[in-house]
């Protein structure tokens, strides 16, 4: 049998590759965007420390702008660095 | 002289309001056992019940926490005091101020207002006898003019309890 492709949709889905479902600074998911951005993805990305924790890029900037001491993960409280 | 009892009102940032939110759902689903709070119309102060756990010098008793969220929450922890009459315990002042480090140093943005009571709690179930800070007197009398804890410089000596 012979078919013939008259019309095709193609639907492309992303996720972000992050262990957890949301950020645990801000609770939104993280395929959502942080609660200051409109639109998910690359305007609001993730960003992981060297610790393997992952946050939205804006909420851990945040957070580490706002400490005077050096700063440390929200979740396991190690020193925070960001991954390369 | 100003006074700082009453956390400046500032209106809470997006973040601010929109964690909260999340946390008053999560706390109506799934409330840490042994405290009751009743949703009110300010998201800025919660007032929460806490019951003494079994089994602990507090068994019974009921006490009340008043929790005030400052405009950039959660990158600056809550205030968190207890009401008076504050429980008699080693590391809570009569004037409702809780020694806990959680509180002001080690505050963490990943915490919760969740998290905060059960640590809570967990101080006052692990009490070894139903006493006032040995400096009561002297920490009140500086905090009279409505001096608030998160401007104490405390230190943190004791991990037992």
């Amino acid at each position: 049998m012979k078919v013939k492709i008259l019309q095709w949709h193609a639907v492309g889905s992303w996720t972000w590759d992050a262990q957890d479902e949301t950020c645990g600074i801000c609770r939104m998911a993280f395929d959502g965007c942080c609660p200051d951005c409109k639109f998910p993805g690359d305007d609001c990305p993730l960003i992981w420390g060297v610790c393997n924790h992952a946050y939205h890029l804006h909420c851990i900037l945040k957070w580490v702008n706002s400490q005077n001491s050096t700063p440390h993960c929200p979740m396991c409280r190690r020193e925070w660095q960001f991954k390369a | 002289m100003t006074s700082s009892s009453v956390p400046s009102r500032k209106v809470l940032s997006k973040i601010a309001s929109n964690r909260l939110q999340k946390e008053v759902m999560e706390w109506q689903t799934n409330p840490p056992a042994g405290f009751k709070y009743k949703v009110n119309d300010s998201l800025q102060r919660w007032i929460i019940e806490v019951t003494g756990a079994p089994g602990t010098l507090y068994t019974g008793e009921t006490y009340q926490l008043q929790v005030d969220f400052p405009e950039h929450y959660p990158m600056e922890a809550p205030q968190v005091i207890f009401i008076p009459p504050a429980p008699l315990h080693p590391h809570i002042y009569s004037n409702g101020h809780i020694c806990l480090d959680i509180l002001y140093d080690s505050w963490s943005p990943a915490m919760t207002v969740s998290s905060v009571c059960i640590s809570i709690l967990s101080m006052l179930s692990s009490s070894p006898a139903k006493e006032r800070p040995a400096d009561n007197d002297r920490y009140v009398r500086n905090c009279r003019n409505g001096r608030s804890p998160k401007e104490t410089r405390w230190w943190f000596h004791d991990d037992k309890v």
